[in-house]
């Protein structure tokens, strides 16, 4: 009789769940769970003369993460980020602000036209940068036709275009969040703000910008992690000249050939990231507007 | 309880699709296939495509961007996954050490005698039992002589604090270590902790002449002038020759990084006769003289070299003189604490 009950709550209860839950579960292990634990065993290897991974435990890949050196691309990885994310808000707030409160039609029009670069492929578009800003492309062309400047100017390859193709890839990371945050902004707030007497500059910095700040915050998590490993705009804009920490941990696993290092690199990179969801959740962000 | 069993069907179908995709036809090898694994941008589809009509077997065709890379996909895939491989010579080597690779079978190679004496019998396959040549070149000095006064005909000379922000050269820390160190008359495979202080020292002063790093394509920016002067590959000067005449190639006097890339068979091959057939086809003449048309390495095959007519051997990007060959030198495997001091400068050079 007990067994019955149990085998009919499993098939009323259990099954269904497990039918519903189960496939995502799997795939969540398979490919979040277990890789993660791959590469955290991994950063404890060390590898054999022929670059093989051996499974010898060591600290050895962890004592190298402190070397001055590395330390120096962690410096100008978190500079690189910390630029590039501050100018997302500055280019990202006026336009998320105006999208989200216009009351044209064409609303949706702008919000698709933040959406459809992203259905080219970003190395694509990093290229196509490279392409206009070089020494004999569009911009040094149109510029000399105008009789502005005589000689080519050099845009190409250092810490600039390196930040602008940043911004370029990761700005509609930042213009999501925002205009969700701003479109969700009580209009009868800023009246009454109004009504008060507020000034437009207080009630942006008193009433709209604390309103609006957990887009930012979100809006600044998604720019600043993803540009700590974009190791393709540094390398193709930067032209190698301003690596990110993305780009020591793909020479590890290309040409310097130490999966353990490049590991125990991956590794601390997610340790930021978490230490960074974990600050934005401590000041009270909203996990949702994530996408977690 | 009808809601229940109608959710619960509903349940069963969308796990159902979920696993849709999952089986799907498993590929038999049968006997008309060979699985080559080779460089990007190096191996023509006219040259496989000629291949499969003339003998009927069907190639299936990946690539790979490094040797490193070549290497970890071959390990980490089971046996058999590919056929042939196209490594270069420390990368034969490193191979034929870990016991990968399978002999080749002399007598199905009836075109070995297109290729030159020279190339044969190389230091990194003594006899060429397990490898034979496809195409090499040469780490050469690419200078544009309508932006660059500066008579440049050395390594030596691209430190030159006058070619400031003028340099593209390869992504590659052992050619561009490998150049420091000839410049100073050391060897690409210097391993002496001393030499090597005085390699990274010289090293970094490069990082000022240095506009950028680039593997994949560094004519481009040669072509489109970002950068005047070139460490890069000879068949990429000779391409970038073709766009702009005011190109010339340089070698080295000091002795240059040559390589060579050599066709391997790997262990567990499922149709040896295939690849051997394979093989033995690439050695060919006629294949040799498709292949260099349009990527214009350094061809070993006399035969071809010799049909193809002054077009190519009297191209000094495409067909690098004897000597230049014979000075040069050959990237080696090094101990793991050797290579992580050239991995320290090369982070060092680019941080």
């Amino acid at each position: 009789m007990e067994k019955k009950h149990s085998s009919h709550q499993f098939r009323s209860n259990t099954l269904p769940a497990l039918v519903m839950v189960g496939p995502v579960a799997l795939l969540l292990v398979l490919l979040v769970a277990v890789p993660l634990v791959y590469v955290a065993v991994m950063s404890f290897c060390t590898t054999d003369e022929y670059y093989n991974v051996v499974f010898k435990f060591s600290l050895a890949n962890y004592g190298k993460l402190l070397s001055p050196d590395y330390i120096k691309i962690y410096g100008q990885s978190i500079l690189i980020a910390f630029i590039t994310t501050l100018l997302c808000i500055l280019i990202a707030y006026p336009f998320s602000y105006i999208i989200a409160r216009t009351k044209s039609k064409r609303k949706q029009l702008f919000y698709m036209l933040v959406i459809i670069p992203f259905w080219t492929n970003s190395l694509i578009r990093v290229y196509g940068w490279r392409t206009f800003l070089g020494t004999n492309g569009w911009l040094n062309n149109a510029l000399q036709a105008l009789h502005i400047t005589t000689e080519p100017l050099d845009f190409l390859y250092n810490q600039g275009t390196t930040v602008l193709g940043m911004v370029y890839c990761l700005i509609p990371f930042m213009i999501l969040p925002l205009y969700t945050a701003i479109e969700k902004l009580d209009g009868s707030l800023l009246e009454a703000s109004s009504d008060l007497g507020a000034k437009p500059v207080k009630t942006f910095f008193e009433v709209i910008l604390p309103l609006t700040a957990s887009g930012i915050f979100s809006g600044s998590i998604m720019v600043f992690i993803p540009c700590l490993g974009y190791f393709f705009v540094s390398n193709i804009l930067g032209g190698g000249n301003s690596d990110v920490i993305g780009n020591l941990i793909e020479r590890q696993f290309k040409s310097g050939n130490n999966w353990p290092l490049g590991a125990a690199l991956s590794i601390i990179l997610i340790l930021v990231t978490l230490l960074l969801v974990k600050i934005y959740k401590k000041l009270g962000g909203d996990m949702d507007s994530l996408g977690v | 309880m009808k809601k229940k069993i109608i959710s619960l069907m509903m349940c069963a179908a969308l796990a159902m699709t979920a696993l849709t995709g999952c089986g799907g036809t498993e590929k038999k090898a049968d006997n008309g296939e060979i699985n080559i694994f080779v460089w990007t941008e190096y191996v023509p589809e006219s040259v496989f495509d000629k291949f499969e009509e003339e003998t009927g077997i069907k190639c299936n065709v990946s690539t790979y961007s490094s040797n490193e890379d070549m290497l970890a996909k071959v390990k980490s895939e089971a046996e058999g996954t590919y056929d042939i491989v196209l490594p270069s010579d420390y990368m034969v080597q490193s191979l034929i050490e870990q016991g990968m690779v399978e002999e080749l079978d002399k007598e199905a190679l009836t075109n070995l005698s297109n290729i030159g004496e020279s190339y044969l019998n190389p230091s990194y396959d003594p006899g060429n039992v397990y490898s034979v040549p496809y195409q090499g070149g040469v780490a050469a000095i690419a200078v544009n002589t309508a932006k660059i006064d500066k008579e440049i005909k050395s390594y030596d000379d691209l430190f030159d604090p006058s070619l400031e922000g003028q340099l593209v050269v390869l992504d590659d820390y052992r050619a561009v270590i490998g150049m420091t160190a000839r410049s100073l008359g050391y060897s690409m495979n210097e391993t002496d902790p001393d030499k090597l202080a005085e390699i990274e020292t010289k090293l970094l002063t490069l990082k000022n002449n240095v506009k950028l790093y680039d593997s994949d394509s560094p004519k481009s920016a040669l072509i489109s002038g970002d950068a005047n002067v070139g460490m890069i590959w000879s068949a990429e000067i000779a391409l970038s020759m073709e766009e702009n005449p005011d190109i010339k190639v340089v070698y080295p006097e000091e002795g240059a990084y040559v390589f060579m890339d050599n066709w391997m068979i790997l262990k567990g091959c499922k149709n040896y006769d295939a690849a051997m057939k394979f093989i033995n086809f690439m050695l060919d003449t006629e294949s040799a003289q498709l292949v260099s048309e349009e990527f214009p390495y350094l061809c070993p095959n006399t035969a071809a070299v010799e049909a193809m007519g002054s077009d190519y051997s009297e191209n000094e990007a495409k067909n690098p003189p004897a000597e230049v060959i014979s000075s040069g030198e050959y990237v080696e495997n090094l101990d793991n604490e050797t290579l992580e001091i050239y991995n320290e400068m090369w982070t060092k050079l680019k941080e």
